[in-house]
C-alpha cells in the first residue's frame, strides 16, 4: 500500500502543471464553498439571534391559539406565576413576559395605527437591543407606566418629540374602547421604516391595563445562553410547569418561519455549491481520464508482469485521492484565509440598505459579519475529496476492463 | 528436461472490420527447461501472437497453452494474473519501464507484486541489477539510462521474480549493434548459468546464432522447428 501510494504521488507529478490546475480547481472551488459557508453562518446565526431576541425566546410559553390567531383575548393567565417557576427551572435564563396590542395612537396633530409591546423594561434591555437604537431620550425605567418609545417614523407621523403626551386607543373585549395618556420618553431608529412607523414600546403593566387584566401576557419568553439545545430545554418547561391549558415550545415552533427562510436559503445555495461542485468533478474527470488514457500501455505492462487490473484501478483511485486530500487541504487554507475578514469586518452593506434590514420581520444589520462554521467546513472538505474520488471511478472501471495485451499496444 | 510449456491446436483470429485475419493456424508446440528458443519469421507469421498467448497475455481463437502442465484457457483473469507474476518474466522490444520508478524499483516491481519482504527484495535486485551489469545505477530513473541500460533493467525485471519462463520479444529490435550482442550474451550466460528458460520473438539473425532451438514461422504456422 505504502509503495502504491509513492506511485500514486510520482505520477501526479509527471505532468506537474496538469495537476496543479486541477488541484487549484478544486481549492478555489472548496475555497469559496467556504467563504459562502462561513458568511451564510454569520447571516443566519444574526437572524436566529434577533428573531429569538424580538419575536420570541428559546423556549417559550403562550395560549395554544395566540401563535395561528394572534387576537389580543389569547393570554396566558397567572403569567407571574409561570413566570416565577421558569426562572426556578432555569436560573441562568432571563425570563420576561410580553403583551401585545394593537390599536390606535392619537398626538394633538394627528394619529396613526401602531403595534403596542409590553414589556417589562429591565429584562427586554437585557434581550433587546432596542434600547440601543435609542436617538433620544432614555429607556423605560422599571416601574414607568407612563412612559412609551416609539420610532422616528412614528415621531414624524404624530409631529412629536420627547415629553410630549400620546392617547393609545384599542378595542377591549367586545366593543368597549380602552385609552391610555402616555408621555415620549425615547425615540429609536432602526433604520427599517416598518419598525420605525409602526411599533411602540410600553411597560407591560401598562399594555395590561388595555387589556383589562392582571398578571397576563401573550408570551412568557425564556431566553437562554446556547439555541442548540431549545427543544429540550422547551421539554424540561413543560415538565416544570404541568400545565396542560397552554402551550409550550422552543423557537423554532414559535417562529417556525425564520427557521424555514434558512433552510430555503441554505437548500438553494447547497444547489449551488454542487453545480459548482459537479463542474470541478468534471474537470477531476477529465485530468484523471486523460493520465489514465496516456498510461495504458504502462498499465499493459503492469498486468503483464502480474498486477491485477483490481490494483491498477485501484492505483488511479489512489492517485485522485492524494490529489483530493491535497486539493481540499489548500482549500481549506484558502477558504479560511478568505473567511477571515469576512468574520472580523463583515460586509457593510448600510451604505445601500440603510442601517437595518427586514427579513422576515426580524430586524437585522446591515453590517452582515460571516461566523466559522466549522462542522460544514469540514462536511464540505470531506465531500471535495469524495468527489474527486467519484470523478476518478469512471477512468478506473476503463482500467478494469483492458486485456493486457489490447492495452501495451496502445500508443 | 521437463516441459515448461506446450501449446496444441493453438488458433488466434483476429476481426478486422468484416474481415477475419487467422494470426496462427493450429500451432503445436513445447518448451523444455533451459531451451534457449528463437521464434523467427517475417513481419505477419505470429511470432508476437504465439508469444502473447505462451504469457496468458491473450486468449486463444481455440486450442490450449499450460504452463507447467496447467492449462490456461479455464483460468480467470486473476489467476493467469498470479501465474504471469510468479512463473513468467517479460522482456519487450520498446523497454516498457515505468518511467517514474527507478531502475531498482523497476526490477522489485514484480517481488513486491509476489509479496517478498523487503530485506530479501534489496538483496535481489542488488544482486540481479549487478548481474545484468548496472551496479551503481540502481537509483537512476529510465530517462537517465541509455536505451541498453534500459533494456537490462528490463532483463532484470523479468528474472528478479525468479521465473520458469522468460518471453521476450524483439529485445534487441531497439538496440544498436554492439548493445544488442551484449544484451544477447547476457541472457544467454543467464540462460546456461542458472538454467533459465528463453523463449524470443525475433527477426534479429544474431539470437538465431545463439539460440538451442530455431522454430520458424510462416503464415501462422510452425514450417521448421530445429535444435542446433
Amino acid at each position: 500500500m505504502w509503495q502504491l501510494l509513492i506511485l500514486a504521488s510520482r505520477n501526479l507529478f509527471r505532468n506537474a502543471r496538469r495537476t496543479g490546475l486541477t488541484m487549484a480547481a478544486i481549492s478555489v472551488g472548496l475555497a469559496m464553498m467556504i467563504a459562502t459557508i462561513n458568511f451564510q453562518y454569520g447571516s443566519y446565526k444574526e437572524l436566529t439571534t434577533n428573531a429569538i431576541s424580538q419575536l420570541a425566546g428559546h423556549v417559550v410559553v403562550q395560549h395554544p391559539r395566540w401563535q395561528d390567531e394572534r387576537e389580543s383575548q389569547y393570554l396566558v393567565t397567572d403569567a407571574d406565576t409561570v413566570a416565577t417557576k421558569l426562572r426556578a427551572t432555569f436560573p441562568k435564563a432571563i425570563v420576561t413576559q410580553r403583551v401585545q396590542v394593537g390599536g390606535l395612537l392619537r398626538s394633538s396633530s394627528n394619529s396613526v395605527g401602531a403595534g403596542l409591546a409590553g414589556y417589562e423594561p429591565d429584562q427586554e434591555a437585557q434581550i433587546s437591543d432596542l434600547d440601543d437604537k435609542l436617538i433620544d431620550g432614555e429607556w423605560l425605567g422599571s416601574d414607568d407606566l407612563r412612559g412609551i418609545i416609539i420610532g422616528t417614523g412614528m415621531a414624524d407621523s404624530l409631529d412629536v418629540k420627547l415629553n410630549d403626551k400620546l392617547v393609545f386607543m384599542s378595542q377591549q373585549k367586545g366593543e368597549e374602547m380602552a385609552s391610555r395618556l402616555f408621555r415620549v420618553r425615547g425615540i429609536f431608529r432602526t433604520g427599517s421604516a416598518d419598525l420605525d412607523g409602526f411599533v411602540a414600546v410600553s411597560h407591560i403593566d401598562a399594555a395590561r391595563d388595555l387589556l383589562g387584566g392582571k398578571a397576563v401576557a401573550h408570551q412568557v419568553a425564556v431566553h437562554l445562553p446556547d439555541a442548540r439545545t431549545s427543544e429540550a430545554d422547551a421539554r424540561t418547561a413543560a415538565n416544570a410547569l404541568q400545565r396542560d391549558d397552554l402551550f409550550v415550545g422552543s423557537w423554532l415552533d414559535a417562529i417556525p418561519e425564520i427557521y424555514a427562510l434558512i433552510q430555503v436559503d441554505r437548500t438553494s445555495s447547497d444547489l449551488m455549491m454542487a453545480v459548482i461542485g459537479f463542474i470541478v468533478a468534471l474537470g477531476v474527470l477529465n485530468t484523471v481520464l486523460m493520465s489514465v488514457l496516456e498510461r495504458t500501455r504502462e498499465f499493459g505492462t503492469m498486468m503483464a508482469v502480474g498486477m491485477r487490473r483490481t490494483s491498477i484501478a485501484g492505483l488511479v483511485l489512489i492517485e485522485a485521492t492524494v490529489l483530493g486530500v491535497f486539493g481540499s487541504a489548500l482549500g481549506c487554507v484558502l477558504g479560511i484565509g478568505i473567511s477571515y475578514p469576512l468574520v472580523n469586518s463583515g460586509i457593510d452593506m448600510s451604505g445601500y440598505m440603510g442601517e437595518t434590514m427586514v427579513t422576515g420581520g426580524v430586524a437585522v444589520s446591515t453590517l452582515i459579519m460571516g461566523a466559522w462554521d466549522p462542522n460544514r467546513m469540514a462536511l464540505y472538505a470531506c465531500l471535495a475529496v469524495v468527489f474527486t474520488i467519484l470523478a476518478a471511478i469512471p477512468p478506473a472501471w476503463r482500467v478494469t476492463r483492458m486485456k493486457p495485451v489490447d492495452a501495451m499496444r496502445h500508443s | 528436461m521437463s516441459i515448461i510449456a506446450s501449446v496444441s491446436g493453438l488458433t488466434r483470429d483476429y476481426i478486422q472490420g468484416t474481415i477475419t485475419v487467422r494470426a496462427l493456424r493450429g500451432v503445436d508446440l513445447s518448451i523444455q527447461e533451459g531451451d534457449f528458443v528463437a521464434l523467427m519469421g517475417p513481419s505477419g507469421s505470429g511470432k508476437s501472437t504465439l508469444l502473447n498467448l505462451l504469457g496468458g497475455l491473450d486468449e486463444p481463437s481455440a486450442g490450449d497453452v499450460s504452463i507447467e502442465g496447467t492449462s490456461l484457457t479455464d483460468m480467470t483473469e486473476a489467476q493467469r494474473s498470479n501465474l504471469r507474476r510468479d512463473r513468467l518474466g517479460f522482456i519487450f522490444q520498446s523497454y516498457n519501464l515505468i518511467p517514474v520508478l527507478s531502475a531498482a524499483e523497476n526490477a522489485e516491481f514484480v517481488l513486491l507484486l509476489q509479496g517478498v519482504g523487503p530485506k530479501e527484495r534489496r538483496e535481489r535486485v542488488f544482486k540481479t541489477l549487478a548481474d545484468v551489469g548496472l551496479a551503481g545505477m540502481e537509483n537512476r530513473r529510465p530517462n537517465e539510462l541509455s536505451g541498453g541500460q534500459q533494456q537490462r533493467v528490463a532483463v532484470a525485471r523479468a528474472i528478479a521474480g525468479k521465473p520458469a519462463l522468460i518471453l521476450a520479444d524483439e529485445p534487441t529490435a531497439n538496440l544498436d549493434s554492439e548493445t544488442g550482442n551484449a544484451l544477447l550474451e547476457l541472457m544467454k550466460k543467464l540462460n546456461e548459468k542458472n538454467g533459465s528458460t528463453f523463449v524470443f520473438a525475433t527477426h534479429d539473425p544474431k539470437v538465431m546464432a545463439v539460440a538451442n532451438r530455431v522454430i520458424k514461422l510462416v503464415d501462422g504456422k510452425i514450417i521448421s522447428d530445429e535444435r542446433q
